[in-house]
């Protein structure tokens, strides 16, 4: 630990500042043509607050000859000086010294671990006073040395305590100044004795703090965010970080962003969100899942913070079961997989929480049609703060409504989901969060048949500083599904079925700077896996039905992982990491026995074995690499690559072309082996016009194995010996993904174009079946031409429209090629799996987002939505399939929405 | 079979789907192009009757999918049943495509069935093991609000675990308006109909097209206990005066069930959102020679059980039965006088219904006329009384 510290006192003695730098924006930008350098450092000192001290001799013929974007000093004076002896050293406070030959020690400046620091902070109340602006506030302890001390702090905004992004804090006399970072946050090296800092938010008025200088202090401020409200704030993907990040693969949504989609029913929608994305599809309108990059929709890790979502979807698909309103944006990792997420093989789609605002009691909510929704927020004293929403249906009147008009019998769908998220700044050091989430639904399509299910989820957190190199979270919470369904046609054979699966779960992640070049992040995740995957009982007194059951299944998959991103220069930055998953299956658990060599047929069975409660039946581990790197071309571009590998352990079973609630899940056994994918990936990132265009072009390979598909007829539901009707399955993927976005001005949007092919063949070795004849068949969602466009236009502050279009490949499907009388009435003979194609889907969509006025003070901020799903009406076929009617064969196609969908939501926040 | 159970009300997800969309339209005929091939595939189709009930094994192939026709039956084969000690059976084309098995045949050996095509292409059965079907415990109906249902109980054992229902159903048809008389054009006169003319009473008959399967095992006992063959909606067409219905009941084994079920469901379950991929579908049958050949059937053998109850008008009054398409049907206010009964009833479209007696006379003066479509129940059905039906 010793020499660990050390080695960061070293490094902080030798390049100080990093770590400020990487926060705050003293990040170096322009071109500089052949201009002296004595010229390019008056520039730098004005535009950061960088003071450069040298040797007028030694840097008189240097000339500057870069275009440096965002770069750190450090990079941008070693480029400059890299043909000459010239060194350089940059101490914590932002003072360069340049030197020949030798570079100079800088003195580590004493105060920096020194914990005496005073904290100054502004009541929330107060910060609206005079006084604020009128008091002195005293800054640190009286120190003998420098003349100069650093005080840092955050500015946030005093409507909403949310930081403030780019607001300019400098010192009135000496003009030193600084930029506040994404967090609000500034550091600032000024004269000792009393000085005036003066905040200037863009767009806002200039506030002024009287301080008296006495050494390194902090100071916190709340201010005012101006009287004109700005067009919202779009987080972006990060228009520089989508060609430096050496990921590839990843999309970022910004909840602001997803407002902006027109959706069914006015209700904001992640998953519709992640759709507009290149390489992301759904099989179906209403389908629950969502297939990325020729995946199926099982091999999503849904994550909402640190919690698995087994069904992200209410009412099948229609709505995604997390509320928009709390969230703040979503991430999807299609490949570039961190080494600290795993367990499922395609992608990991990260939804961020909202945290509670900390300046007061406020809150946001919804009105539709169909459902409404209301989240509260704020502080509880002045160290937690918390979010909780609600969201609800009410359409069992509009059921009520159409009862006459259409034949939609007893249907009743309910539906609603609750969570919160708690967050307590034990010190600055340590942060506690609690979240939890829950959701139900119930319908039922007739009086005697109610479908439900259930998510429930919690998780604690803590977040511990160690320093400012290495943070920690550990966490452990639940992920928890319900699904049941309750049969009451008729007393004898009332039946209750069930599924469930529990899944607790500890985390211990860290990350770790270190040096200048790397971020290392390292831990361990265990998950213990409770699943319960069916039971049927009888269901009052009188029924008759026997209570049957699959045997419940444990097992425990602990993950250790490594992975370090590091900069070898200032071109290449590669991340690589490595996840070692080991997986054990334990009893109690009475297991078949095949003959060896032969399928896993009730035939073959030679035996049965038991296992005790806890003895392990079976295990499986093995290594995950993620790979990837990027190599910049230009300031503008670069180009990355990248492997990855991944492994699943929980497999979703199901029968059907899309995932559906009486999908039942199962873990890996000794015969349903862990499901293996490899990705390999290549991409192009360009932006252009200052970054404010993107584009992106990415191919893709991947190859999968112990896919489950099943034999003709299989049974899925209460099925004990589920291997005996799998085929042992391999799949393969590739695909291009092209991607343009406009992120800013009057116009802005994206278009994703993706060719993708996802492929399937029943293993040769198969004795039981062989799909296809062991050829490979288009998988169920395998549609090769997909493109997305979003078209947003501010027509104003206030109004602003957006047209959505889809267009993709209709689905494969396996239709009938022949038919037959059988059993007295006509019969179909299907063709090969997958082998004909329903026709293509193209879907135009259109909102208008009206915003109310803009006058700060009024109690509640309203907002209109209102729009129209499928404005062409165009009846996309969801399916196709034939039924006998009166005794012949009619083909059928299912739209789901096959009309213009009108839609109105009023949203409000206070 | 509790799978019929989960997603049997599903397909109504579909109507909850347009209520969500308000009620818009969600389904469409559709007739897609499917590439040509894997036509005219050999289907079998039979139970076999081990006791020497008539039973028949079905030959036909198969025909493109936008075919006018299903009837492709598969004439001139030779069909033997083989048992495992050598004897063979021998089954004889009575109809075209249609080839008959009325023996009684060992129960505890195992047996194979062998078809010759006329085209000399060789097919194998595996080997299959006659079921004795335990009978028919008991079979009624309940009468509630929707309508009536009929059921059947029976009890399962070690041997006999699946079940497979089909069933007759046959019920009297009267037209709207009973005309007992008829037009003589060799007499010139109307005179009453004799038992042969008789318009007035028909049979309808239905052969199920439903595929009924219950696993017993999953009950106590292995009692499957009032079993619903068939529900009657309300009003139905088919109780408006006595009702009859013959359930065979035959137990199959585990492939059998999972041939049907693949069967079943690649027909009636496929119209919901939730609905299974369709599956391949086989059988127990094998080309020999060339096992890539695809052939479709499952043939079994065991012992037929059947049950037939009654059901009459008075069991579920009131039942309402009345069909619009007959509405406008009424008896003509003016008569037709005996000198244009000729011109009037001579072409049949025109029924004497009712005499015309002026009040106080005691003479048939003439007829009050109907509408042969209002009167005449061959029109829709056979006047024919089966051998089987039984009155009350």
């Amino acid at each position: 630990m010793n020499i660990f510290t050390r080695g960061i006192l070293l490094i902080l003695c030798l390049v100080s500042g990093l770590s400020y730098a990487q926060q705050t924006p003293n990040r170096i930008s322009g071109f500089y043509p052949g201009v002296p350098f004595e010229r390019f450092m008056e520039k730098i000192e004005e535009e950061t607050t960088y003071r450069f001290f040298f040797k007028e001799s030694d840097i008189k013929d240097l000339t500057v000859n870069l275009q440096a974007n965002n770069d750190k000093l450090e990079d941008v004076l070693s480029q400059i000086f890299l043909p000459t002896d010239l060194k350089f050293s940059i101490s914590k406070t932002g003072e360069v010294f340049i030197s020949k030959g030798q570079k100079l020690t800088v003195d580590f400046p004493d105060s920096f671990f020194a914990q005496n620091e005073e904290n100054q902070s502004e009541g929330m109340t107060s910060a609206q006073d005079e006084f604020v602006r009128n008091r002195r506030y005293v800054i640190g302890v009286p120190s003998g040395e420098g003349t100069t001390a650093k005080i840092r702090g955050q500015v946030l905004s005093l409507e909403n305590s949310k930081p403030i992004q780019g607001a300019i804090v400098y010192d009135k006399i000496t003009q030193a100044q600084t930029i506040t970072n994404p967090e609000g946050r500034y550091e600032l090296t000024v004269p000792k004795g009393n000085q005036t800092i003066l905040i200037q938010n863009i767009g806002g008025y200039t506030e002024q703090r009287l301080v008296t200088i006495q050494g390194d202090g902090e100071l916190n401020m709340s201010i005012g965010e101006g009287v004109f409200s700005l067009s919202e704030v779009v987080v972006r993907s990060g228009a520089l970080t989508n060609i430096s990040r050496p990921e590839m693969g990843v999309q970022s949504l910004s909840v602001q962003q997803m407002r902006k989609l027109p959706s069914v029913m006015g209700e904001v929608d992640i998953l519709k969100g992640i759709l507009t994305m290149p390489g992301v599809n759904t099989a179906g309108e209403a389908s629950v899942g969502f297939n990325v990059r020729g995946g199926a929709a099982d091999q999503n890790l849904i994550l909402y913070d640190q919690n698995t979502l087994f069904n992200p979807s209410h009412l099948f698909g229609f709505f995604s079961s997390v509320n928009s309103d709390m969230v703040q944006g979503v991430e999807l990792y299609k490949a570039g997989i961190p080494a600290n997420l795993g367990g499922r093989l395609s992608s990991v789609l990260q939804v961020t929480p909202k945290l509670g605002r900390t300046d007061k009691i406020g809150g946001s909510g919804g009105i539709g049609p169909l459902t409404s929704r209301l989240s509260v927020e704020g502080p509880i004293g002045s160290k937690t703060t918390f979010i909780v929403g609600a969201r609800m249906t009410y359409s069992d009147w509009l059921l009520d409504y159409l009862e006459d008009k259409a034949d939609i019998g007893a249907s009743r769908a309910f539906f609603a989901d609750f969570n919160g998220t708690i967050q307590h700044q034990l010190n600055e050091k340590n942060i506690l969060r609690f979240t939890g989430y829950y959701s139900e639904d119930e319908f039922q399509f007739d009086p005697d048949t109610v479908y439900s299910y259930s998510n429930q989820n919690f998780a604690l957190s803590w977040t511990h500083y160690f320093n400012d190199q290495v943070e920690a979270t550990f966490s452990a919470g639940q992920d928890g599904y319900d699904f049941q369904v309750q049969g009451e046609d008729n007393p004898l054979n009332s039946y209750r079925y069930n599924f469930d699966i529990r899944q607790r779960f500890v985390k211990a992640q860290f990350r770790q700077e270190k040096g200048d070049r790397h971020i290392f992040s390292y831990g361990i995740h265990s998950i213990w896996y409770d699943l319960n995957p069916g039971e049927i009982a009888p269901f009052g007194a009188e029924s008759i039905v026997i209570p049957d059951d699959v045997a419940a299944e444990k097992a425990l998959e602990t993950s250790l992982f490594f992975g370090d991103e590091f900069e070898i220069n200032e071109k290449l930055t590669v991340t690589g990491g490595l996840r070692y998953n080991l997986y054990g299956y334990f009893g109690p658990q009475t297991l078949p026995e095949y003959a060896p060599g032969q399928p896993n047929l009730p035939e073959n069975i030679i035996g049965e074995k038991n296992y005790a409660s806890g003895e392990l039946a079976k295990s499986y581990h093995g290594p995950e690499f993620r790979f990837s790197g990027r190599y910049a071309l230009t300031n503008w571009s670069s180009i990355k690559g990248g492997v990855n590998t991944m492994r699943q352990n929980i497999h979703l079973m199901s029968n059907s072309s899309v995932m559906t609630p009486t999908d039942t899940w199962k873990l890996s056994d000794p015969f349903i082996k862990p499901q293996r994918g490899i990705q390999y990936g290549l991409g192009y990132f360009h932006n252009l016009k200052n970054n404010s265009v993107e584009f992106s072009a990415e191919v893709y390979y991947r190859t999968m194995e112990n896919l489950l598909d099943y034999r003709s007829g299989a049974k899925i539901v209460l099925n004990d010996r589920i291997e005996q009707d799998v085929l042992v399955t391999k799949g393969k993927a590739y695909g291009l993904e092209l991607f343009l976005r406009k992120s800013t001005g009057k116009l802005n949007g994206s278009v994703a174009y993706t060719y993708s092919r996802s492929l399937m063949q029943t293993d040769p070795s198969e004795q039981k079946e062989q799909i296809n004849r062991s050829e490979w068949y288009p998988s169920n969602f395998d549609q090769p031409h997909n493109a997305n466009l979003v078209l947003n236009y501010e027509l104003s502050r206030r109004i602003n429209t957006t047209l959505a279009a889809k267009y993709s490949t209709g689905r494969p499907v396996t239709l009938p090629v022949a038919k037959f009388e059988y059993g007295g009435s006509e019969r179909v003979y299907f063709g090969d799996r997958n082998s004909v194609r329903i026709p293509d889907y193209f879907r135009l969509d259109f909102s208008v987002n009206l915003e109310g006025n803009h006058k700060v003070k009024k109690t509640a901020h309203g907002s209109w939505s209102f729009g129209v799903y499928n404005v062409l009406g165009r009846d996309n076929p969801y399916s196709v399939y034939y039924i006998p009617e009166e005794g012949t064969l009619q083909g059928y196609k299912l739209s789901i929405f096959a009309e213009p969908i009108p839609f109105v939501t009023y949203n409000f926040r206070f | 079979m509790d799978f019929k159970l989960l997603t049997g009300p599903m397909k109504k997800s579909v109507a909850v789907f347009c209520f969500l969309v308000l009620a818009f339209a969600c389904r469409e005929p559709f007739d897609p192009e499917v590439p040509e091939g894997s036509s005219s595939i050999l289907v079998v189709e039979g139970y076999l009757d081990t006791e020497g009930l008539e039973s028949e094994i079905r030959l036909s192939r198969t025909v493109l999918i936008n075919a006018d026709t299903t009837l492709a039956p598969e004439s001139g084969a030779r069909v033997t049943l083989f048992s495992e000690d050598g004897a063979a059976y021998p089954l004889t084309e009575v109809e075209p495509g249609l080839y008959g098995f009325s023996q009684n045949v060992p129960e505890d050996k195992e047996y194979r069935m062998e078809i010759e095509l006329s085209n000399g292409e060789l097919f194998e059965s595996l080997p299959i093991i006659p079921i004795l079907t335990p009978p028919i415990i008991d079979a009624g109906f309940l009468r509630d609000e929707e309508g009536v249902e009929v059921y059947i109980t029976t009890q399962g054992n070690e041997n006999a675990d699946d079940f497979l229902w089909t069933y007759e159903e046959t019920w009297i048809y009267r037209p709207r308006i009973r005309v007992p008389y008829i037009y003589d054009s060799k007499i010139k006169d109307v005179r009453d109909r004799t038992e042969a003319e008789n318009i007035s009473l028909c049979f309808k008959s239905e052969v199920s097209s439903d595929i009924l399967l219950e696993t017993s095992s999953r009950f106590q006992e292995q009692v499957v206990f009032r079993q619903t063959i068939t529900e009657i909606p309300q009003g139905d067409e088919r109780i408006q005066e006595r009702y009859s219905i013959l359930v065979y009941q035959k137990a199959i084994d585990s492939d059998a069930v999972k041939f049907w079920e693949t069967l079943k469901r690649n027909t009636e379950d496929i119209g919901s959102i939730f609905s299974p991929l369709p599956s391949m579908i086989s059988g127990n049958l094998k080309a020999v020679g060339n096992p890539q050949t695809p052939v479709v059937g499952q043939v079994s053998m065991g012992v037929v059980q059947q049950l037939r109850i009654y059901i009459n008008l008075e069991d579920v009054t009131p039942w309402g039965y009345l069909d619009p398409e007959f509405n406008d049907c009424i008896v003509e206010q003016d008569s037709v006088l005996a000198r244009f009964y000729d011109p009037t009833f001579v072409s049949g479209a025109v029924l004497p219904a009712r005499p015309y007696i002026p009040p106080g006379g005691t003479v048939i003066l003439g007829y009050f006329p109907t509408s042969r479509r209002c009167g005449d129940c061959t029109l829709y059905a056979s006047p024919i009384t089966p051998d089987f039906w039984e009155d009350d």
